[in-house]
């Protein structure tokens, strides 16, 4: 018998037996109506502000009386895991809420129900093209825009006092090394943190990867650009930054908040965790470090321009095994229409609508978060990007590079493992 | 089977009486049906799932029903071909190597504790193996996830109050050297009672006669427990180390909450960590089921042992 049991244990890590979609149970006898039907929407992280959830499942249920819609909380960690599951499983949620770096991992594979039929309907032309075409596989439509944002750099007046904010990137690098005290980073950069190690390596000429005209995709750590970029990540990892030099980006209003950094880099409606009051569920610190917060978008280069950033955000798509793909639909027309993406632009996330970025407040974090948005770029547009995620190698390469690592090894070895894979 | 005498002899018809031999020799069958059952389900169903997949593409868009085309041996080419797989699978068995030997000395050595040990001490003893053993490798993880965390973590708390230099922002998990202690230090902290407890049973069988009389011939206590006491639960030993082993290789919990907790993932995977990587995080669930059917050959292997050593008890 402990032979078939420890037969079961390779197998049990490699097949899709894993029935954990651990999201909410609610029973499926809620309909009261003759053809009534559950949905569930599936939201990622605690980004989608409550009045937003508010609307969207009475906006619903007014309109399909009988009908109920779920909103079912996730976490970003191992999403892309958790997704794959419980989109092929029979009890798939029906609506499902997808970084936009990864949504080509599940239209590329038939786990999204095609959109095109109303994609007008959705805003059309008005929607966020580069969140469009990442939606997008072999010229069908099938995950909408949701929301989109930036990371801009924030900081406290109580901290920062007289010192001028940076105008250049160069500047940036200086006045972070020059504020680190034994106490305190000058900026905190915790050393999984591969969306801040971005805008380094495009503002000195590298890259992530290109596709040649042969299809080849070619790495760009090692180049030239690449490893200056890199340089100055480490520099900033090792002479700037107290952070972990093996930790990762989740909920940085911490340290913030607890007066260990200068300056943080973050999406900017990180703004409302660190103003939210010390007693909340998720607390801040609204009468300290919060009272006097700025902002102000990553400086390039040279003086007056602001530095390519990756661009965050994510994408909405329908289940194809969802029980009910035109209720889901509705549903998904819910979070487009111009009533929704307002509350969320109001709340800081840039819509998915171009349109209605009016609707955005105007203070100085979404003004920063704008002019950062302008320059936003994305991950290589190929599926494969995903297994580049999910093996964490460009996370592992950054932790070696905080520890001190040559510069230049980590790049070329890190530019093979990413050719690697997406050249499969 | 000589329950047939329970036909009174000469009263039933001849065919009854076959039919009560054949009833007899169907009720052992009959009494292993439902584990047989059970076990074809649970364990067959997957094995010859997993082997089938390990012959066929299978990735993320077979899932939603497109046919899987069949490539042959394709799948095991590539992995034995792959020297990340020929790291993971040394660094897999040296972990296993140090957690095992480490189980099984500190297990001895609490056992021979519980040995000596008063009521009452023995029973506060017991009753603290019992809650390590008891609790969830997850629970006991996120735990231990924050006594080495790097900021907040009690133990660099600890070792700066203690010693005079600052450990504060030490980070633990960052060093692959330093990760694998901590994962053996988890490993083995959740394997001992289980070893402990049973060895401790072993050594409360060897007869008091049978040690006292070593202790008249002169026998110092580590003579008797090496001439003796070892010799007498030798076969307990065995056990326990192939049931170790398989464990050890096996381990997967761990490494991964502590992966996500820090350190750098490529240099600490381990076999079971490396498949759910190749499988369910990047969907080659084909590629994934061979290194699962390769690795489930190796704990075959392991198991044959155990499982003759095991019959060999039984049939004397």
């Amino acid at each position: 018998m402990k032979i078939l049991r420890t037969g079961a244990v390779g197998l049990a890590a490699a097949l899709v037996l894993a029935a954990c979609s651990g999201g909410g149970d609610s029973g499926t006898d809620a309909s009261d109506g003759a053809d009534g039907a559950e949905i569930r929407v599936w939201l990622v992280g605690t980004d989608t502000p409550d009045a937003a959830r508010d609307y969207l499942t009475t906006t619903f249920e007014e309109e399909n009386p009988g009908s109920t819609l779920t909103i079912e909380e996730q976490s970003w960690t191992g999403l892309v895991d958790k997704l794959t599951t419980a989109l092929s499983s029979s009890d798939s949620p029906d609506v499902v809420e997808v970084g936009n770096t990864q949504a080509a991992t599940f239209t590329s594979a038939g786990f999204f129900a095609p959109l095109d039929d109303i994609a007008d309907d959705l805003g059309g032309d008005d929607l966020l093209p580069g969140f469009v075409k990442a939606g997008t596989w072999e010229d069908t439509f099938y995950a909408a825009p949701y929301y989109a944002g930036s990371r801009i750099v924030f900081y406290s007046d109580q901290v920062l006092g007289g010192t001028p904010v940076p105008t250049t990137l160069d500047e940036y690098v200086a006045t972070a090394k020059s504020l680190r005290t034994a106490d305190r980073s000058g900026l905190w950069f915790p050393g999984q943190d591969w969306y801040n190690a971005l805008p380094f390596v495009w503002e000195n000429g590298g890259f992530i990867a290109e596709a040649g005209d042969d299809g080849e995709w070619e790495a760009g750590f090692s180049t030239d650009g690449g490893i200056t970029g890199l340089e100055q990540v480490q520099d900033l990892m090792t002479n700037a930054s107290n952070a972990p030099k093996d930790g990762d980006e989740a909920e940085l209003q911490v340290p913030f908040c607890a007066g260990q950094t200068t300056f943080l880099s973050a999406p900017n409606w990180i703004r409302w965790s660190i103003q939210a009051p010390a007693d909340a569920e998720t607390p801040g610190c609204a009468d300290t470090f919060g009272a006097d917060l700025h902002a102000f978008p990553l400086p390039g280069a040279t003086a007056g321009e602001t530095a390519k950033v990756f661009a965050g955000g994510s994408n909405v798509a329908v289940a194809t095994k969802s029980q009910d793909v035109d209720l889901a639909k509705k549903a998904l027309t819910i979070m487009l229409s111009e009533e929704y993406q307002t509350i969320l632009a109001e709340n800081s996330m840039i819509p998915a609508r171009i349109s209605l970025a009016s609707a955005l407040p105007d203070d100085e974090f979404t003004q920063a978060s704008a002019a950062a948005a302008a320059n936003a770029e994305l991950t290589p547009a190929t599926p494969r990007w995903g297994d580049v995620e999910a093996q964490k190698v460009i996370q592992d390469a950054l932790v070696r590079i905080a520890q001190g690592g040559d510069v230049t090894t980590i790049a070329q070895e890190l530019d093979a493992s990413i050719e690697q894979i997406l050249n499969g | 089977m000589a329950s047939t005498t329970l036909t009174p002899p000469g009263a039933a018809p001849a065919p009854r009486a076959t039919r009560a031999i054949t009833a007899a020799r169907l009720l052992p069958w009959l009494l292993l049906a439902p584990s047989a059952a059970v076990l074809l389900v649970v364990t067959g169903y997957p094995l010859v799932r997993m082997l089938w997949l390990s012959v066929h593409e299978y990735e993320r868009a077979q899932l939603l029903g497109v046919p899987a085309p069949f490539v042959g041996l394709d799948n095991y080419t590539a992995t034995l071909t792959d020297p990340r797989f020929w790291t993971v699978t040394a660094r897999s068995f040296a972990f296993m190597v140090v957690c095992v030997v480490l189980t099984i000395v500190v297990g001895t050595l609490v056992a021979l504790l519980l040995m000596k040990l008063g009521r009452g001490m023995r029973l506060v003893l017991s009753v603290g193996l019992l809650l390590a053993w008891a609790m969830p490798p997850l629970a006991a993880m996120l735990v231990w996830g924050w006594i080495f965390d790097t900021q907040y973590g009690v133990v660099n708390h600890l070792l700066t109050s203690l010693t005079s230099t600052d450990w504060m922002g030490h980070s633990w998990l960052v060093s692959p050297l330093s990760f694998f202690a901590v994962a053996t230090l988890v490993v083995v902290w959740g394997a001992i009672p289980f070893v402990a407890f049973t060895l401790y049973a072993g050594f409360t069988q060897v007869p008091g006669e049978v040690l006292e009389a070593a202790h008249l011939d002169g026998a110092n206590a580590r003579q008797r427990f090496v001439d003796v006491q070892v010799p007498y639960v030798r076969t307990i030993y065995v056990v326990l180390i192939v049931l170790s082993m398989i464990w050890d290789l096996k381990v997967f919990t761990q490494i991964f909450v502590l992966q996500g907790i820090g350190g750098v993932k490529s240099q600490t995977s381990t076999l079971g960590v490396y498949i759910y990587e190749m499988g369910m995080a990047q969907g080659h669930y084909g590629a994934a089921s061979a290194i699962a059917v390769v690795f489930t050959l190796v704990m075959l292997t392991i198991s044959a042992y155990y499982v003759r050593v095991t019959i060999r008890e039984e049939t004397p």
